[in-house]
């Protein structure tokens, strides 16, 4: 069975179709790219599916749960993380804390006990920290933890979004535009932790991206869409000889 | 016993003696006393609104509202129950305290569940509203009961009166407690991720909504529980002791310490509090020192910032650059007193009552401080030896590799 499966996913925005009746399934542990020109839908995609937005019709299941029309704390207490493609960091927070706040989630005093601060509740928190902490190491964030998150370089920024929605424990990883911004070296380092990720951790991750030699060295599965319509899906070698793709892409030929 | 409660029983035991000192020192009555008992209630009131405005981010004007339910709850309940109330005084304190406390949550849920929707300037509005409309309703609803009338413009007087200054310093050093215990948690954490970005703590699982509401709940639940102290500390209740200004000066008191910052909301509304008190005393002064001191005021207050945006040489000279600024300032205002006195038309004018520039001083320290430091005075941080020794001696900015 699928993990995620888009079902004519549709949205309209007043006269707008932002996403026209979409379908792709995602099986447990691919790496699945979403692609296509500005403007294609990509990133309202991913809204729909982490419940920002209702679809207007369409279905869209996670495992064999409908998650339409969720509301996004609940979808990303199913498992469902994501990265934001204009980075969203808890600004004024330490990096530390971002990813404590990813563990929230699986934090289990209670309020109560956490106004009174009984031990249970400094040691909850103390085991969040120490995950978080674990985590930070993965991707490479452990020197700078106590820094402001709002003082990182663009590319660790970018890092400690995708430390931040690991720290949720999720089954899928949605990341938007990940290695938007960040240097032919970053993009290479990247690569590697989002593989490393996926093996160590078994998940299963979608993302978007413009780099094609990112894109097409990375993921197993691609599906592409152009003005919210689905123009192609496949591997990657097929992907890059579509017509339709080049066409989207580069325009018709004259 | 473990090790927790043995700290657990310390802290209590040190808490109880410093509202106990307090009350020993300042607790014989008279303004003394007036001033401990109130400094404790704003510090609650400035605390309980941080954890709204400061902590959650959720811009609330109406915290004066709260308090008054809080007040009035206590007022009508000891109007009814004179007998009960005089029999055990500070029981029925104590009783009165979590009564206004649990009106203080219930009004702050029914306000948050609609208004929490609504963001920033909105949200302010609407609070500012709900303020103004408890006000209103007290002021207008004169309700006649067989022990006496309750409610009315004038307010209503009560036949018990009781101070306990330690009660009310108990209540402030409970709300500190808490809003720090929280902060310490996980649970802070997603409340500080709301203010920072509520779409991404969306996604990463926190109710926000829950959250939010949970804010005002018990941030009015603390305003409410103060008013009840309020209420039998002042022996009335009337609609004049609620108005706009104590919201706004709350407010200013959170903004003020450094939204977020609990130490600096307890600074901020003891400065705020006893600034206004202390200047009480002001002498008379010729008009030319008046205009001398403002304008002296100008000329350091502008010298500092040239130095805080120019300059960033070691510590020792910057302070040494900020003695020289007040040192010009205070040049400044002798000079110009001493001209303007020479001019014989203005030296022929009488003397400023120092009452009357009471509210001067406040504005302009309000003024040079939030021109000399926007971010607060202790800004995000909560104050430490640790934070101090950082923010002083401070190296040029390190960012690792």
């Amino acid at each position: 069975m699928s993990l995620l499966a888009l079902d004519e996913a549709t949205i309209k925005f007043g006269g707008l179709t932002a996403v026209n009746a979409v379908s792709f399934r995602i099986q447990p542990g691919e790496l699945f790219g979403l692609i296509g020109p500005n403007g294609a839908g990509k990133t309202t995609c991913f809204n729909l599916i982490t419940g920002v937005y209702r679809p207007t019709s369409g279905c869209i299941k996670f495992g064999d749960r409908d998650i339409q029309g969720s509301p996004p704390n609940l979808i990303a207490s199913l498992g469902i993380a994501r990265t934001f493609q204009n980075i969203r960091l808890f600004k004024s927070l330490s990096v530390l804390e971002n990813v404590v706040v990813g563990g929230y989630l699986r934090h289990k005093s209670s309020f109560w006990s956490a106004v009174n601060f009984f031990p249970s509740a400094i040691r909850d928190t103390e085991r969040l920290r120490s995950e978080a902490m674990d985590l930070l190491r993965v991707l490479n964030l452990a020197h700078v933890a106590d820094a402001r998150s709002a003082d990182l370089s663009y590319g660790m920024q970018r890092r400690l979004e995708i430390a931040r929605a690991m720290a949720t424990q999720p089954k899928l990883l949605l990341l938007d535009e990940p290695a938007a911004g960040m240097n032919p070296q970053e993009k290479e380092e990247l690569n590697g932790m989002v593989q490393r990720i996926r093996d160590e951790f078994g998940l299963t991750v979608l993302l978007i991206e413009h780099d094609m030699r990112f894109v097409m060295s990375l993921c197993e599965r691609i599906v592409v869409l152009d003005a919210g319509r689905e123009i192609a899906q496949g591997p990657p070698a097929e992907i890059r000889s579509n017509p339709k793709v080049i066409a989207a892409y580069l325009g018709e030929a004259v | 016993m473990n090790q927790f409660w043995l700290v657990r029983a310390g802290s209590f035991v040190l808490a109880f003696a410093f509202a106990f000192a307090l009350d020993a020192a300042f607790g014989g009555g008279g303004y003394a006393q007036r001033l401990v008992m109130l400094a404790a209630l704003w510090v609650t009131l400035a605390v309980s609104l941080n954890l709204i405005n400061g902590i959650t981010g959720q811009f609330s004007m109406g915290h004066a509202g709260f308090y008054a339910v809080g007040a009035y709850t206590a007022a009508i309940l000891t109007t009814l129950n004179p007998a009960l109330a005089e029999q055990n005084k500070l029981a029925w304190l104590l009783l009165m305290i979590p009564t206004g406390a649990l009106v203080g949550a219930i009004a702050g849920f029914v306000v948050g569940v609609p208004s929490l929707r609504l963001r920033g300037d909105y949200l302010a509005i609407v609070t500012l509203g709900f303020g103004e409309i408890v006000r209103i309703v007290a002021q207008n609803i004169n309700i006649k009961t067989p022990k006496g009338d309750v409610g009315g413009a004038y307010g209503f007087t009560l036949d018990v009166k009781l101070t306990a200054v330690w009660v009310a310093w108990m209540l402030a050093i409970a709300v500190i407690a808490i809003c720090r215990n929280l902060l310490r948690t996980a649970h802070g954490l997603a409340f500080l991720a709301v203010r920072e970005d509520e779409v991404a703590a969306l996604a990463m699982g926190v109710n926000v909504t829950r959250t939010k509401v949970t804010a005002f709940v018990i941030g009015s639940a603390m305003a409410g529980a103060a008013g009840a102290i309020l209420a039998l500390f002042e022996g009335r209740a009337s609609p004049d002791m609620f108005t706009m200004d104590q919201s706004f000066i709350v407010v200013t008191m959170v903004v003020l310490g450094g939204t977020g910052s609990i130490t600096g909301s307890v600074l901020a509304a003891l400065l705020l509090f006893y600034l206004p008190e202390k200047t009480r005393e002001l002498s008379n002064m010729p008009i030319s020192s008046v205009a001398g001191l403002f304008i002296g005021i100008g000329v350091a207050v502008s010298l500092a910032r040239m130095i805080q945006q120019r300059y960033h040489g070691p510590v020792a000279q910057r302070i040494g650059l900020n003695f020289g600024a007040i040192g010009a300032g205070v040049v400044t205002m002798a000079v110009i007193g001493f001209v303007l006195q020479q001019v014989p038309a203005i030296a022929a004018q009488p003397l400023v009552a120092g009452a009357k520039l009471r509210m001067v001083v406040f504005a302009i320290v309000l003024i040079v401080l939030m021109l000399l430091r926007p971010q607060g005075v202790l800004g995000h941080h909560e104050f430490s030896w640790d934070w101090v020794r950082r923010t002083l001696f401070r190296k040029p900015a390190e960012v690792p590799a």
